[in-house]
This record gives structure tokens, C-alpha cells and sequence, in this order.
């Protein structure tokens, strides 16, 4: 923009000013730059007076004063000087965008509105009005869009845009088809159109204004021909047709920009030379070009692509720059091929195309994020400044019209694009799988539109060289205006109306993923049998290739050869964790971990007995005992574990803001960048293999010393900062099979659908089925009275809590058989001499035990197992057992003779008290580290507790089980509850009351238990 | 009969044949000139190579009507893939062996290799595939005409195909562990084990419906509903 003089400037400034005020909303801030200037330039000035006179005034003022000022009197130095030459450009631009969007906003307001035309219509309109206002307070005597603003910064973001979130394999399914399109198909037109006209203009129906020689008709044709992308985008974006479809009008319009280049230089450069300077060599060279620029452009981009790739590699320590990379990079590729008039478009296409598999691995997922937003709004907000500026640039004073030639072009323009796509179509359709239909053939050619390419292209003509250059530009904005008004239009019904198929914009499911990528390998395998080298090769192929040298060179962790599918996997994830969040009402803490999960089942086995017992207890009573505890998990139940974890994976919440958090340039917090996520989803994983991958515990019984010994001990935990971190599934497998609890069995019933497994061959001796906390739960084993007496107990509980490289897994801290000292290897799983109830002497007059179980077989008159504990537990509860983890004199306290909703209060109480709990450590320390670390500390803590006040805690807590009662008793259920515990009361439901609780114990699981337990005593 | 006149291309050739060399492979050069004048040294070889080994199907017009009206083939496509054959069939058999195709050196290294070349033999029988087999097979990746039926490339045949490149059991259900086994194939190794773990158990999930922690073919279906696979799983055959 040449710099107008001070008058006229201001008078553009009034100007803008006055749109702004017919823009909308504009009173406050008119007022707030009238106040600003008045203020600057007049300090005498009567105050906040708005209005363009008042403004106009001053700034003459100044401007006066400021041309002879130095006579007058001297300058005093001013409070504020007003001086909007300096910014005036960017001024302007930027109320530009700023009108345009506010246009954007009331557009998209009146649903009416903006269901009938296309977005660009409405800007164009704008801009016509806008210009229109500029035309006649002669304000206006810049034209905003120059081809060269177009071309450098205008068209990139949008090219941009396009060819980063292109469908990469689309469009190269429909590779050939398009490039058929765009070569041929622009060829086609130009040829035929500039012919047409140019036989037209001998018979002298353009009158006699201009000469127009065939070379000036055949420039014109080549850059009215060329289908635009950017109205195209506008338009298809707008009418979501199928994928196939827009692809292949978008790819048409990306890719002719090469040929609409080669021919427009092509046909100036010949027009330069003079039609009868040419000889076969300008011929020769010309084609040359051709290859040339669109070959060498799409070479020019793969390389800044993988260039831009390559450097991401590195930025793992500074990821703020990522997007930098992206965005500077892919200009750069543009800005290069336009230095030696290569084609850009196509440069930055392929850039953003090759980039993009490899960038998207490298960056993190915010720098995908900022990238993602950064390029639309770029690429929104120049679609947007061009279509304005077509609108404003329209009007002036310099235009021919020329009804024929308008027609005409407009005529053999929608004609010749008609022919040339029916003519292809069919030629495409020979080796098309798919075959272009004729609805998808009248879209093809109803959606050829024109656009600002074409007018930034004219605009760039010299006058001088081609005296007809006014006519071309009338007729350039008559067609374009023409196809993205009338065309614009009308594509929306028309569409409707043909019932072309619409896009189903949606992530594909995992199976979708999955059996589309084995379909491709079948392909291409099909391909090789019967030795056609096609598409699915040439995938197949480049697929090799990238994975073997492309991927190593470019990607920084390359460790998985498909990472579409875990990009589908994790996003099909995230997508269900969030809405689960939404859905459900609660909070993630309820969902909680097994400990929840647990409780649930828990109470919903409580409560559907309670129920159908009408009060009375009959034979199937609770039961507390954990180890018997019947975990059947309904689906839902697994899907809220599942989306626990998920959340748990996916998400992390938010880190509390440290008060007064210190501003970092050069950082942003994260997450992404700390080790520990990767090792905490992987722990959660495995705390979640139990559940889900159930089947993998049917196993054979291996040698026990493997797994408890130093070397299962280890096995465990491995790698902690790879990624796969893994408690081996065998681990826990073995863990499993230790119970024993399982028996061999062929047919398990698998309350949660077992597969059939080939392997799995054990049964459970319970009656219904298998007991999951039982399978997982296995503190039979465990034994109150171990002591940490060796020397790598002390050494492991040290690690749990000081150590921060050595992170115990999530199993080790949640499974108590873990926490025992069967984790410090060497032993065997210890039992009992005998089992618990062994010892209750009301018991030991029953004869045997079946017999015991078995009520009211044999002698009616003995007592059932269940009666002599249910007189004992039917005055107390259990449930202060928690306590003696978060409080044992607490507990002890409030223990006797409480009623359940004190003791409920209490309990909340006691939890917010505690260090432990975790509310409270929610705040400083991120919620699931918190979580896990909860838990060992919890249990040592309980330990400790244990061990200390050994005796009296034990009777008092543990009163209502015989006091006779073996050790592992207690202490199995200690540890059950409070897993449960902590848990059970942020949630804030009222649990039933546990007086009722009953301990119930199933014969026949604990049978072969015993008797295997006795053997087992016996090593020791 | 020594020679058959038959219409190739729009033009009328007239084939040699002896009846003795009725079991004749051939070149892939003399079958591509459609055997229009002689065959050459290296046919003539075959043959004598040949003469006492079982025999073959020799195309002839029969065959092709019979296959075309199986398959829907043009005449062209199937004398094309019956060259393709003959090239394939490196010992003169007249028939293919699992070796046979996987010396196609990129099948070889197609991670689902093994389960393509699988699909092309039958169930009991004796691990051979002949001309037809093969033609029937490869029919199922004929891209589907609306004008004309045909029950070998349907959509359902086309999924039915890719089904089975999971069922590795062939007991018509895609469990967790066959799932797992192909994902392992098309993925290789270093990756990690609960990556593997968790894409199989999403994929079961989402697709089962019944519950019984298998994907049957019907549950297959309905998964990939909205994918395109009439034109995934189809090829252009060449004229």
C-alpha cells in the first residue's frame, strides 16, 4: 500500500470508523478511539464529542499543525501522539478480519441465512458492501488484494490446511483418478475454452475493443479453467457430501493449481514473446516446464515434509516449539518452490501430506492440539479476507464489461467442464474399482468452482502486455461470482435433491481399523497371487518401506508398526471415558479401583439377600468373609472397572495450580513429558489383568518356588521406565493358581463369560462357581503373625516409601498376599496349622467339618457353624476393623456400643483427619500416584498398628471373631475391610448396617484347604 | 481333432494341439502369444518334461464357458490368470502347493500371507489347488456390478473371505486368541504384550454381541456395516 497523504488517510480512518459502527457493536469502541485521538492531538479539545467530523477535524489539525508546525511554535513535548501512518496496515488488515468475522458471527446467527447460501457468499456480499461504501466516499484507493498478498500469504494457511488434514489414504486411493482430472481435465478446458473464444471473436461478436489474439484467449482460458480450491473447500465443507466424492473434486482443485501455473506462464511468457516469435524450442521448453514445475514442486514439499519430520524428532524438551516447526517449515517449502515458480500449492500439499504420519507421532498431543486450532483459524480467517477482499476489490471504476464475452465464458466454462468430466469419468471408469456414477458425475461438474486463484492470476497480467486485461478481470469476477453465487447456491438443494450420499463424519471403530488393515494385506496379497502390480502393491510396498527405513529415520520411538491402531484404541478410549464422565453422575472416585468395585458387589449381594430373606436370615446369609465372598461382576461392572481404568489411563486430572504458579515462556506444563504417567497406566493396567484377561489364569501349576522365590519376586517388575512395564500376566496367573482355591475344572461356568480356553483346567470346589475375590484375594495364605524379621522385608517396606526408582506396582500395594512376607521369596505361601475355626471350641464338638456345613444332616441337635458365629457377630460389627489402619484408638474408641450413623460420622471424620486419606492427599500430589501410595502405606500402617499393640487391638477390633481364632483369621479380614474402607465413605452412601453381618463359610471350598495347608506347614 | 478354432480378441486363432500333450504347461511367454504360431524351446522342454506326469486341465472352450459361468470372469481374465497359474506352477503340476505360492516372494513376507495362501485350499482335500480352485477363489475379489449377480463376490462372501483370515480354527468364531495371533502377524514383534492385549479385548468387545467373548461371522458383519467393503475387497481384473 502506498502511503496516502495525511487527508486522505484520515478520511479512511473515518471511513472505517463508519463501516465499523454499520458493522454492529462497534459504540464502545468508536468511542474509545475517538477519546484516544482527541486526547492525543488536541488537548483542548471538547472532550469524548464521537462523530467522524470531529475526528476528520482534529486529525486536520494535526495534520497541519504537523506540516508547518516548526513556524508556529515550538513543540512541546506531547502527553500522546497520534500517528496512525505508522500502523496503518496492519491496522486496516486486522478491522478487515475483524469486520469479516463479526459478519461470520450474524451470518451463522440467522439459521435461515446461512442454511441457504454458502459462507463465502455472504462474505463476498460484505466485501461488496464494504467496497461499495470505500468506492463512493473515494476513500479507498488501495486494492487490497494483490496477487502478490494472495499468493504469499493469503493462499499458504489454506493449501496448508488442507494438505495436512487430507486423507492420506483417500486421496491416494483416487491418486490416479485424480491427477486424470486435474492434468487432462484442465488441459481440456483451457484448450477448448481459449478456442472456443477465440473462434467467437473472429466472427466479431466481442466488438472491436481489444485484440484478441489466440495466445491473450488462451492465457485467459488457462486461469479461468482452473478449478478453485478454495471455493471449493467453502462450498463442500458446507454440503458434507461422501468422501469419495469430495476428494475427488478437492483433490482435482489442489493438484490442477500445477498445470494452471505451467500454462499461465506458459501462455504470458508466449504472449511476451509475440505469437509469431515462437519456435520449437519455447514449444519443447514449455512441456519441460511442465514436468518441471509440478514434479518439482511435490518434490520440494516431500522433502521440507520429511525435513519438518525429522526435526521434530528432536524436540522432545521443547515442545512449545513443535507447532513452529510445522507451520514455518511447510511455508518455507512453499516460499521455495515459488522462488523458482515451481508450484507452490502443490509443495505445500505434499509437505503437509508427508509430514504429517510422521509429525503427529513425534509431537505431543498438545502440540497436535495447538496445531490443529492454529492451522483452521489461519486457514479460516485467510478464506475468510479473501472472499472480503474479492467483494471489495470488485468494485472500482476500471471495469469493461462485455455481455458476450462474459456469457460466453460462463457458458463454454460450465460446458466444456460438463464434457471434459463425462468424458474422463468414463476413461476413469475403465480402471476404477469404484466407478463414478452419474450423480457423483453431475457434482463432479456442477462443483467445478472459480475462485480467488483465478482472480489473483488475472490481477497479475500485465496491461501492457495484453490490452484486454480489464475485460479478463470484469469477466474473471463475473465468473466467479457466477460459480460460488449461482453454483454456490443452488450445489446445496441439487445435492439434496439427488440424494447424493453425505459423509458420516466418525472415528472408525476398533474393529473397523483392525479389519481394514488386515483387508489391505489380504489385497495386496490377492494382488501378488495373481501378479497384477495395482494399488494395494504399491501400498503394500511403501508400506514396507516406510516401516523399514522411512519410519526409523523420522520418528523418535518407533516401536509399533501400526500406529493407526493404537490411535484408534486410545481414542476410542478417551472418547468413552469421556462420555462416562458426562454421563454418569458420578464423580471418578466413586468408580473407584477393585476396592470400589468390590464394595459394590458387596453391597448388592448384601442387599439382594436381604431382600428375598424378608428379614430373616436363612440359610444363605452374608457373607464377610472376604476369601468367600462371592465376586460375580456384572458386565457392568467389568465396563465400570474398564472405564476406570480408562480414566484412569486417559486421564489425569488437572494438577492443582500452585499458588502464585510462576509464568514460563518456554514451558508449558506437560503432562506428557513426566516418565511416571507411562509407569502408573501400566500399573493400573495390571492391577486390571486379573479382571479382564481372565482367562489367562487357567494355568498349570508350575513349580511354586519359581514364583515365590527370589526370582518370581523380581519377575514382576520389570523395566519401569520402558513401556512395558508389565506384571507379567503369568505373574498373576501364578498368584492365582497359588489359591487353593482352584481346583481343576473343564467346565467352568465363568460367571463373567470364560472363553473356552484350551488350557484352563481348573474348577473350583465352590458351589457357585468361581469365586473372583477369591481367585484374587488369597489371604488364606496370609498370615498374622509374620514378622518382618528378614532383612529384605525391611528393605522392601523401605523402598515402598523412600525409593522413588523402585515403584512398587500397583498389585504389590493392593493385593495384601503381596504385602506378606511371602513377597520376600524363599518361603512357601505359609498357612496355618490349622484353619481358623479350627480352634473355636463350640466348633470342635461338631465332628467334621462337612458335617458342620451341612446343617441338619446327622444330628439336628449339634450347632451350625453359622449359628455359633452369627451369635457372636449379631451384637457387634466388623466394620471398625478399618479403623486400625487410619486409626486404631480411634477405632477403639468408638467402637463399642456406637450406632451406625454416629459411627458413619465418625468414620468420615476420621478419614479427613487422616494423612492417608484420600481427599487429602488429593491436593498436593496427583490424584492416582496419591491413590497408589495410598494403599501400602495404609497397609503398613496397619501392620504396624498390628504389631505394636499386638494383642489388645486385635481382641478389641476383631472381637466379634473368637479370640481363639488363628491369626491369618483377622488378619484376612482386616485386610479385606480395610481395602473397602477408605473408599466406601467419600462416596457418602450410608453402607447397610454391618450388625447384621454373618459370617458364613462355604464346606466345601475350604476342605482340600485345609488339608492342604497342613502339608504345606509341614516344610517349615 | 488336432486343432480348435476359437475366438480370441475379435479374432479368430486357430489352435495346435496334440492330443498327447494334452497336459501341456506352458510358458508364461507362450501363453501370453496365446500359442499363435509354435510354442518355444523352452514349452517344448516343458512338454517332454511333462509327458509322464499326471495330467492337467488344459483349457480349453469348455472350461472357460464352465468357469465363466462360475465365476463371472470375462474368457480374457480367465486365460490371463490361467497364465498367471501356469507361471505360478513351478513344478508343471497342474495344480499349485502351498510352496507354490509362497514363493511369490512379497506374499511370502505378507504378514497375513499364510492365512491368504490358506483360504485357497479346501477343507480335506489333498493340499493341492487346481485351476479352478484357484479361479473361484480369486472370482471373490471380482468388483461387484449391479447388473450382474453373481454369489461368489456378494458383500457377505467378500467379508466371509476376510472373516477367515482370523478364524484361525476354522470353527467359524473369532476368539480372543486368534485374534491376538493375527495381530501378532500383522504388527511383529517389540511391541508391547498389553498393547496387543487391549486392542484384541476392544475389538471383542465392540463386536460382540452376544456375549460370549467371541466374534461370530454374523457379529463380523455387523461390525464392519458401514465400512465400504465391496470396494476394499475388490480388484480390477485385467481385460
Amino acid at each position: 500500500m502506498t502511503g496516502p497523504n495525511y487527508s486522505n488517510k484520515s478520511r479512511v480512518f473515518g471511513l472505517l470508523l463508519s463501516f465499523a459502527l454499520i458493522a454492529g457493536w462497534l459504540g464502545t469502541s468508536a468511542h474509545a478511539f475517538s477519546v484516544v485521538t482527541t486526547g492525543g492531538t488536541n488537548t483542548t479539545a471538547d472532550g469524548g464529542d464521537l462523530g467522524n467530523a470531529t475526528i476528520n477535524g482534529t486529525l486536520r489539525d494535526a495534520s497541519r499543525s504537523s506540516d508547518d508546525g516548526t513556524v508556529h511554535h515550538m513543540e512541546r513535548f506531547p502527553v500522546i501522539v497520534q500517528d496512525f501512518g505508522r500502523v496503518e496496515t496492519p491496522f486496516i488488515i486486522s478491522l478487515w478480519i475483524f469486520c469479516a468475522c463479526l459478519g461470520k458471527i450474524g451470518f451463522h446467527m440467522s439459521p435461515r441465512f446461512s442454511k441457504m447460501f454458502p459462507e463465502s457468499c455472504m462474505l463476498i456480499l460484505l466485501g461488496v458492501i464494504i467496497g461499495l461504501l470505500l468506492f463512493y466516499t473515494h476513500a479507498a484507493t488501495v486494492s487490497p488484494l494483490t496477487a502478490n498478498v494472495f499468493f504469499i500469504y493469503m493462499l499458504p494457511p489454506i493449501i496448508l490446511d488442507a494438505g495436512y488434514f487430507m486423507p492420506n489414504r483417500l486421496f491416494f486411493d483416487h491418486l490416479g483418478t485424480i491427477l486424470m482430472f486435474a492434468v487432462v481435465g484442465t488441459i481440456w478446458n483451457t484448450l477448448t475454452i481459449g478456442i472456443s473464444l477465440y473462434a467467437l471473436s473472429l466472427t466479431g461478436i466481442f466488438g472491436d475493443m481489444y485484440e484478441l489474439p489466440i495466445l491473450h484467449m488462451l492465457l485467459f482460458s488457462s486461469l479461468i479453467s482452473a478449478v478453485d480450491p478454495i471455493a471449493v473447500l467453502a462450498v463442500f465443507e458446507e454440503i458434507q457430501v461422501e468422501e469419495v466424492l469430495f476428494i475427488l473434486v478437492f483433490g482435482e482443485s489442489l493438484l490442477n493449481d500445477g498445470i494452471t501455473v505451467v500454462l499461465y506462464h506458459m501462455f504470458e511468457g508466449f504472449s511476451v514473446l509475440g505469437q509469431y516469435n515462437l519456435i520449437m524450442q519455447d514449444y519443447l521448453a514449455a512441456s519441460a516446464s511442465f514436468l518441471l514445475v509440478a514434479l518439482g514442486g511435490t518434490a520440494i514439499g516431500i522433502i521440507w515434509g520429511f525435513l519438518t519430520a525429522f526435526v521434530t524428532r528432536f524436540t522432545k524438551d521443547v515442545r512449545v516449539i513443535e507447532p513452529v516447526f510445522i507451520f514455518v517449515m511447510s511455508y518455507l517449502a512453499y516460499l521455495n518452490a515459488e522462488i523458482f515458480h515451481l508450484s507452490g500449492i502443490l509443495s505445500i500439499t505434499f509437505c503437509g501430506i508427508a509430514m504429517k504420519n510422521y509429525t503427529t507421532q513425534n509431537i505431543s498431543i498438545k502440540s497436535q492440539t495447538t496445531v490443529k486450532y492454529a492451522m483452521k483459524m489461519l486457514a479460516q480467517s485467510s478464506e475468510t479476507i479473501i472472499f472480503m477482499f474479492l467483494g471489495v476489490s470488485t468494485v472500482h471504476d476500471d471495469h469493461s464489461w462485455n455481455s458476450a464475452f462474459v456469457g460466453l465464458t460462463i457458458l463454454f466454462c460450465s460446458v466444456y467442464r460438463v464434457l471434459g468430466i463425462l468424458m474422463l469419468s468414463a476413461v476413469a471408469n475403465t480402471f476404477r474399482v469404484q466407478k463414478i456414477d452419474f450423480v457423483q458425475k453431475f457434482v463432479l461438474s456442477y462443483g467445478g468452482l472459480r475462485g480467488a486463484v483465478a482472480f489473483a492470476l488475472v490481477l497479475t497480467i500485465d496491461k501492457d502486455i495484453i490490452p484486454a486485461q480489464p475485460m479478463f478481470v470484469t469477466t474473471t469476477i463475473a465468473v466467479v461470482y457466477f460459480t460460488v453465487f449461482f453454483q454456490g447456491i443452488t450445489i446445496k438443494p441439487l445435492v439434496e435433491m439427488l440424494g447424493v450420499r453425505k459423509s458420516s463424519h466418525r472415528k472408525l471403530t476398533m474393529n473397523e481399523r483392525l479389519h481394514e488393515r488386515s483387508m489391505d494385506y489380504l489385497m495386496a496379497g490377492v494382488e501378488d497371487i495373481i501378479g497384477k502390480h495395482g494399488n494395494f502393491y504399491l501400498r503394500d510396498k511403501f508400506k514396507r518401506f516406510n516401516t523399514k527405513y522411512l519410519t526409523p529415520c523420522l520418528v523418535r520411538d518407533t516401536q509399533w508398526s501400526e500406529p493407526k491402531l493404537l490411535e484408534t484404541l486410545n481414542y476410542i478410549k478417551m472418547e468413552e471415558a469421556m462420555s462416562y464422565m458426562h454421563n454418569s453422575g458420578h464423580p471418578p472416585e466413586q468408580i473407584e479401583s477393585f476396592a470400589a468395585l468390590y464394595r459394590t458387589a458387596h453391597n448388592a449381594a448384601h442387599n439382594a439377600q436381604l431382600k428375598q430373606g424378608d428379614g430373616q436370615m436363612i440359610g444363605e446369609i452374608w457373607n464377610l468373609d472376604v476369601a468367600e465372598l462371592e465376586y460375580n461382576p456384572t458386565a457392568k461392572h467389568i465396563n465400570d472397572a474398564n472405564f476406570h481404568h480408562m480414566l484412569s489411563d486417559e486421564y489425569k486430572p488437572i494438577k492443582k495450580r500452585r499458588h502464585g504458579g510462576t509464568y514460563k515462556r518456554h514451558a508449558v506444563q506437560d503432562e506428557e513429558m513426566v516418565e511416571g504417567s507411562t509407569t502408573e497406566t501400566h500399573r493400573n493396567r495390571n492391577i486390571r489383568q486379573p479382571f479382564v484377561n481372565h482367562h489367562h489364569r487357567y494355568h498349570h501349576r508350575k513349580n511354586k518356588d519359581g514364583i515365590n522365590g527370589k526370582a518370581g519376586g523380581s519377575d514382576h517388575i520389570q523395566k519401569l521406565n520402558g513401556t512395558a512395564i508389565t506384571l507379567r500376566n503369568d505373574y498373576i496367573e501364578q498368584q492365582m493358581r497359588d489359591n487353593p482355591a482352584f481346583q481343576p475344572d473343564d467346565t467352568d461356568p465363568g460367571s463373567y463369560g470364560a472363553m473356552e480356553n484350551k488350557d484352563k483346567a481348573y474348577k473350583r470346589m465352590s458351589i457357585r462357581g468361581p469365586v473372583v475375590a477369591e481367585t484374587t484375594l488369597p489371604w488364606r495364605r496370609h498370615i498374622l503373625a509374620d514378622r518382618p524379621t528378614r532383612a529384605s522385608i525391611v528393605q522392601r517396606r523401605q523402598s515402598v516409601d523412600v525409593d522413588n526408582d523402585h515403584v512398587p506396582t500397583m498389585a504389590e500395594m493392593l493385593l495384601p498376599w503381596k504385602r506378606g512376607d511371602d513377597l520376600d521369596g524363599n518361603s512357601e505361601p505359609r498357612h496355618a496349622e490349622h484353619p481358623a475355626w479350627a480352634s473355636n471350641e463350640d466348633y470342635i464338638d461338631t465332628d467334621s467339618p462337612s458335617n458342620t456345613y451341612l446343617r441338619r444332616i446327622g444330628d439336628v441337635a449339634k450347632p451350625n457353624i453359622q449359628d455359633i458365629f452369627k451369635k457372636r457377630n449379631s451384637s457387634a460389627s466388623l466394620y471398625s476393623i478399618s479403623e486400625s489402619s487410619n486409626g486404631l484408638k480411634e477405632a477403639l474408641r468408638r467402637h463399642s456400643n456406637q450406632s451406625s450413623p454416629k459411627k458413619e460420622d465418625g468414620r468420615k471424620r476420621s478419614h479427613e483427619k487422616s494423612a492417608y486419606s484420600r481427599r487429602s492427599s488429593l491436593k498436593d500430589e496427583s490424584y492416582w500416584r496419591s491413590a497408589l501410595s495410598d494403599v501400602p502405606r495404609r497397609g503398613m500402617s496397619m501392620r504396624d498398628s498390628r504389631e505394636n499393640s499386638e494383642p489388645s487391638s486385635r481382641r478389641s477390633s476383631v472381637r466379634d471373631i473368637p479370640s481363639e481364632v488363628g491369626g491369618h483369621g483377622g488378619s484376612l479380614l482386616n485386610t479385606a475391610i480395610t481395602e473397602e474402607e477408605p473408599r466406601a465413605s467419600p462416596g457418602g452412601t450410608t453402607p447397610s448396617p454391618r450388625a447384621e453381618h454373618v459370617i458364613n463359610m462355604e464346606p466345601a471350598g475350604d476342605t482340600p484347604n485345609t488339608l492342604e495347608t497342613d502339608r504345606d506347614e509341614t516344610k517349615f | 481333432r488336432t486343432s480348435t478354432t476359437r475366438t480370441y480378441r475379435g479374432e479368430m486363432l486357430t489352435y495346435y494341439y496334440n492330443s498327447r500333450y494334452r497336459a501341456k504347461p506352458l510358458c508364461y511367454h507362450c501363453v501370453e502369444s496365446k500359442f499363435r504360431v509354435r510354442l518355444c524351446v523352452k514349452c517344448y522342454f516343458l512338454i517332454l518334461y511333462n509327458m509322464g506326469n499326471k495330467s492337467s486341465v488344459m483349457l480349453d472352450e469348455q472350461d472357460i464357458k464352465a468357469l465363466q459361468a462360475d465365476t463371472g470372469f470375462s474368457g480374457s481374465q480367465i486365460e490371463r490368470l490361467y497364465s498367471r497359474f501356469t507361471s505360478l506352477d513351478k513344478g508343471g503340476s497342474g495344480s499349485l502347493s502351498r510352496e507354490d505360492f509362497l514363493r511369490i516372494p512379497e506374499l511370502a513376507i505378507n504378514p497375513l500371507g499364510d492365512r491368504i495362501v490358506h483360504a485357497f485350499f479346501k477343507e480335506g482335500t489333498d493340499d493341492r489347488v487346481n485351476f479352478k480352485d484357484f479361479v473361484t477363489v480369486l472370482a471373490h475379489f471380482r468388483p461387484i456390478k449391479r447388473s450382474q449377480e453373481n454369489k461368489l463376490n456378494g458383500r457377505d462372501e467378500k467379508l466371509r473371505f476376510a472373516f477367515k483370515m482370523y478364524d484361525l480354527d476354522d470353527d467359524d468364531a473369532i476368539s480372543r486368541d486368534e485374534l491376538l495371533a493375527v495381530l501378532h502377524m500383522m504388527v511383529g514383534e517389540n511391541i508391547s504384550e498389553d498393547q496387543l492385549n487391549s486392542i484384541a479385548e476392544r475389538t471383542i468387545l465392540e463386536a460382540d454381541k452376544d456375549n460370549d467373548q467371541m466374534i461370530s461371522f454374523r457379529e463380523f458383519c455387523t461390525a464392519l456395516d458401514r465400512t465400504d467393503v465391496e470396494q476394499k475387497m475388490s480388484i480390477k481384473f485385467l481385460k
